[in-house]
């Protein structure tokens, strides 16, 4: 089953479920609980922003969200399919279709320029006219002149535009971000943030951002806060 | 310096690189083994040789000639006590079975090596036959010993009747073994043995133009120095023992062990290239290991490490790995030494025990660590430049690079090179050559691949799938670093490729039909009385181009009035100077230029004074003459004296009757002569015309160049699998070297397989978007490589082995395929860690 990318899906179901979800790593002889029983409910086309200490869970709850990691209890639903017990490769096709992402240190694909890089979400997903789509991307970030450009020839505000280029272009339903101007100084993280926001307000994508800033947070519709793996009422 | 815990450094230093290090000693044990296998070889032969020696001459002494010995050599052995004297001949001729008892017509017929042997050959070894039947020079006169190879010829039975010259023989036995028939070379045919009353009744010593008179000695006192005062004695004696040869065991069959050591010295330069191939891998692979230190290298110098004790420390983790690496290949080498007698056995006279050898195990130990320091020399030197600000900023600006010691290092890089080379060849000169020539190479392919790569770079990556277009991206990103690999495998692919290209053109030159105006057969000792009826056989053969030249045998005197005997020059590397004073020469007499020969100098028969002789240039050139010249001759007792008037080039590829020695006519009328004769003969009528001679003219020897050419076939293909054998190393090494660049890059490899895994790619999109950089990576490679073999091959069948061959194409096609396989399977297998990354651990580093 395949939703079309973007849209959101008849009715209002959340985007995402989860329920009782636990993460428990082993760490030096004894188990250390990075997430405990959380439940979260993010409805279509909210911005979320998750706060937090580092060590408190956020960037595993993040990587839970999107399938990369199997939570140790608890389910989770992304767009109503349940996304634990899927194999590693169907979970690559889930995310194809519905996530993107933005990082803190950017993860730009080195072997590629900045137009191959954010061609690429279209060429998984076999798009015809992945060429214009991305360059007019490309354009709306303002890099249309460094589309022949590699990361390493770029600044750091210019890979993480490229970054976010590269997670629009496709119009997942789902955008998970990751510390996204905790890479950069301040005045081109804000310009970064700028264009974040712009953008998914543009494309009304669900947006789930991980952050320390309560700048950054201030600008989401809500806020969410982990201390020690719970949810900090 | 005060003490210092180095021991205590160096460990410290290696600890967590294993992976690393791992593939850096092999990288050096591939070649080092492939050092050792080949010393260890040729030494265990050498040895085996000499151990036998005694056997393999049969004799104490053995004073050859080329002509009946004379009786000057019987005093002198006879003035040695307790010398004992057996009297061995051998030379060509025909062998037929006749068609009834006693008739001239014949069935079958074979070109055979004749051995005759008196009364007490041999003294070493044993002369092996089935039935044993007693010594050879007992045998009856009408009897004959044979090799069961001339029974399946002829078609005869043991107890059968064969022909030789004007009689026929009993076959009484077949030879086993016989101690002294080096058959590591060619051979005509099939051994006949006859005792001297036997060869008396075939009359053939009449015409023997090519009989090796050979004179065997045995002494009672068995030191070597025995031996050597009666070589002396012989040299001192016996008249014109200039032209002879006079050998003791001692020597150990010197002209066969120089045929071992040049094969030596070729393979061993073909396994040096391995090695240096290795040392590829080496340098790369300590890039990359001190890319990985860099941090730690800056923490050291911000302690007070100086630049050259952290180059120091680098050097002898270096040294101590490549001892490691050398040790590891020494050990391979050695076991693949001792099971390589076990295949090649029948291809040797000598056993061979190969045996460990220290010699060979020391020269791998020391070539292999020799090429780790040297090729770890670049990269260890930018240790010097790592700015101990680093601690501070990982930005730190490196510091500058002296270009005194870049250019320093290349050239102790070549130097060592050189030096390696030379230590394989034995010659300063040809290691120079090679390492010149090696330079020349690796650079022409770092230029092509980096120009192949630009190329590839710039194709518009809008068409073909994903995989496709991000291989390409992989291979054209700046820095990617794979040129190292790219030369590494394309030197592998060059030489495999070029052997095989080589040795194809060669046996296909000499494999196919002789060329269509070229003569198939070739008769001599034909009689002037012979010759109208040998013409007539011919003639009913089909026989077409046939030509005929009358010969005189002689001996040159004099050059330029000086006695040859004072211009032999001694010393093992005289072989050509001597043979060309001393062969029994041909000459032979017409009154015109014959066809495919072009004068270069002077002119022919223009002195109406003197008798004249026309000498080729080549040979000339070897006796030191030219026009104007005289040389002096002996013409079987009558002395002769000729000026050269003219200098021939000869087009020997022709294959026709063709001589160093033409002289005016009118000259060597009177003197005794027999004729060649070249045909060109169908194939169907080999066997017709070859019987019929043997049943008219037993005493004319008939030479099929079909035949023969076979046999060089053969001896080469038995070369060539030894060198492909050693270039398929330096292939594995090569790709061992590229799975390196791959492992060495793993981390950011699997960096980016999470990513494209976080991106929705599956792990069978990921495997084919890494195959094909990989296949790339090989495609790059084989092409450089084969173009370049084409190139070689092309230049070396044209100029140096002047055959008219061109390279085949099967070979690049093969190569360029297989280097693409390989690099599939090392680059696929050297990621296997990579690919199974799971993408969280993305997340993680963060």
């Amino acid at each position: 089953m395949e939703t079309h990318p973007g849209v959101p899906a008849a009715g209002s179901s959340p985007i995402l479920e989860v329920r009782g979800v636990s993460r428990r790593l082993p760490s030096g002889g004894r188990t250390l609980t990075v997430l405990d029983a959380i439940d979260l409910t993010v409805p279509r086309g909210e911005f979320l922003a998750v706060l937090g200490p580092s060590g408190s869970g956020k960037s595993t709850l993040l990587a839970i969200l999107a399938g990369l990691d199997r939570p140790s209890a608890g389910e989770v639903r992304l767009d109503g399919e349940r996304l634990d017990g899927l194999s590693e490769d169907r979970l690559a096709v889930v995310r194809r279709h519905k996530v993107g992402f933005v990082f803190q240190s950017f993860q730009l694909l080195a072997n590629l320029t900045a137009r191959e890089n954010v061609r690429l979400p279209l060429e998984l997903l076999g798009a015809g006219d992945a060429a214009r789509r991305a360059d007019a991307m490309l354009d709306d970030v303002g890099l249309g002149d460094r589309a022949q450009h590699y990361p390493s020839q770029l600044s750091g505000g210019e890979q993480q535009r490229v970054a976010l280029a590269r997670a629009f272009v496709a119009r997942p339903a789902l955008l998970l971000a990751d510390e996204p101007t905790g890479n950069l100084d301040s005045a081109t993280g804000a310009r970064v943030l700028d264009l974040l926001v712009r953008l998914r307000r543009e494309s009304g994508t669900t947006l789930v951002l991980v952050t320390h800033d309560p700048a950054v947070a201030g600008l989401a519709d809500r806020r969410l806060h982990l201390r020690d793996g719970r949810i900090d009422a | 310096m005060s003490p210092r815990p180095w021991p205590a450094w160096l460990a410290r230093e290696m600890r967590g690189s294993l992976g690393r290090l791992l593939f850096f000693a092999a990288c050096l044990s591939i070649g080092v083994a492939a050092v050792v296998a080949v010393a260890t070889t040729s030494s265990a032969i050498d040895r085996g040789v000499r151990a036998e020696a005694r056997r393999l001459l049969a004799a104490d002494v053995a004073v050859s000639s080329r002509r009946p010995l004379p009786r000057k050599l019987g005093d002198t052995i006879a003035a040695t006590p307790g010398a004992r004297r057996a009297d061995v001949l051998e030379l060509p001729t025909m062998a037929s079975a006749p068609d009834v008892d006693g008739s001239e017509s014949v069935r079958a017929s074979a070109l055979v090596e004749l051995k005759v042997a008196a009364p007490g050959y041999p003294f070493y070894g044993r002369l092996e036959l089935e039935p044993e039947i007693g010594a050879i020079g007992d045998l009856p006169a009408d009897a004959c010993v044979v090799g069961p190879d001339l029974l399946e010829r002829l078609g005869v039975a043991r107890g059968g009747r064969v022909r030789l010259g004007d009689a026929t023989f009993r076959v009484v036995a077949t030879v086993v073994a016989e101690p002294d028939r080096l058959n590591i070379s060619l051979t005509l045919g099939p051994r006949v043995f006859l005792s001297p009353a036997g060869f008396a009744r075939t009359g053939l010593e009449a015409f023997g133009s090519r009989i090796d008179y050979r004179a065997l000695v045995a002494l009672r006192d068995q030191d070597p120095a025995a031996a050597r005062r009666l070589a002396e004695r012989i040299r001192a004696a016996v008249p014109d023992v200039e032209y002879d040869d006079v050998e003791t065991w001692e020597e150990a069959q010197p002209a066969l062990r120089r045929g071992i050591e040049r094969v030596e010295r070729f393979l061993g330069l073909v396994a040096l290239l391995s090695l240096l191939v290795g040392g590829i891998g080496v340098a790369q692979a300590i890039r990359a290991w001190i890319a990985g230190r860099m941090e730690a290298i800056a923490i050291l110098r911000s302690l007070g490490f100086r630049p050259r004790e952290v180059v120091g420390l680098y050097l002898a983790q270096t040294a101590l790995l490549g001892l490691a690496g050398s040790a590891a290949g020494a050990v391979i080498g050695s076991a693949a030494a001792r099971a390589l007698p076990a295949i090649v056995r029948r291809w040797l006279p000598v056993s061979v025990d190969a045996a460990a050898d220290p010699y060979a195990v020391a020269r791998g130990l020391a070539l292999g660590v020799g090429v780790a320091v040297l090729f770890a020399l670049p990269p260890l030197l930018e240790v010097r430049r790592v700015s101990p600000a680093r601690v501070f900023r990982r930005d730190a600006e490196p510091l500058p690079a002296s270009r005194t010691v870049r250019a320093a290092t290349a050239a102790l890089l070549i130097a060592g090179v050189a030096a390696t080379a030379a230590m394989q060849a034995a010659s300063v000169a040809r290691g120079a050559a090679f390492a010149a020539g090696l330079v020349v190479v690796a650079s022409l392919l770092a230029a092509a691949a980096a120009f192949l790569i630009h190329v590839v770079g710039r194709v518009p990556r809008s068409g073909g799938g994903v995989a496709l277009r991000y291989g390409i991206a992989a291979l054209a990103r700046p820095g990617a670093g794979t040129i190292g690999a790219v030369v590494a495998l394309g030197v592998g692919v060059l030489v495999v490729v070029a052997m095989a290209q080589i040795q194809g053109g060669l046996s296909r030159q000499l494999g196919r039909d002789v060329p269509a105006d070229a003569p198939t057969t070739f008769l001599v000792d034909v009689q002037a009385a012979q010759w109208d009826g040998v013409r007539s056989l011919l003639e009913r053969a089909g026989a077409t181009g046939i030509d005929s030249a009358p010969v005189v045998v002689a001996r040159l005197r004099a050059v330029d009035g000086r006695d040859v005997a004072d211009l032999v020059p001694d010393g093992p590397d005289a072989g050509r100077k001597r043979w060309v004073l001393t062969r029994e020469q041909r000459l032979t007499y017409r009154a015109t230029l014959p066809a495919g020969n072009r004068l270069v100098a002077g002119a022919l028969w223009s002195d109406p004074d003197r008798p004249e002789v026309s000498v080729e240039r080549e040979f000339a050139r070897d006796l030191g003459v030219g026009v104007g010249s005289t040389l002096r001759f002996d013409v079987q007792g009558v002395p002769l004296e000729l000026e050269v008037t003219s200098l021939r080039e000869v087009r020997w590829e022709s294959f026709g009757i063709n001589f160093f020695l033409l002289v005016e006519p009118g000259v060597l009328d009177g003197a005794p002569q027999f004729r060649v004769v070249a045909a060109r003969v169908p194939a169907r009528s080999d066997d017709m015309l070859r019987n019929a001679l043997a049943g008219a003219y037993p005493n004319v020897t008939l030479l099929d160049v079909r035949e023969i050419l076979g046999k060089v076939v053969a001896v080469l293909d038995r070369i060539g699998f030894g060198v492909r054998l050693l270039g398929g190393l330096t292939v594995i090494a090569g790709v061992a070297i590229l799975a390196g660049v791959i492992g060495a890059g793993s981390i950011r490899r699997a960096r980016e397989v999470a990513l494209l895994k976080t991106l929705g790619m599956t792990r069978g999109g990921i495997v084919a978007v890494f195959a094909t950089e990989y296949a790339l990576i090989g495609l790059v490679a084989g092409v450089v490589g084969a173009t370049s073999a084409i190139a070689l091959a092309w230049a070396a069948l044209r100029f140096v082995l002047e055959v008219d061959a061109v390279p085949g194409l099967l070979p690049p096609v093969v190569g360029i395929v297989g280097a693409s396989a390989l690099a599939i399977v090392a680059g696929t297998a050297a990621s296997v860690r990579a690919l199974r990354r799971r993408p969280v651990e993305i997340l993680r580093e963060e």
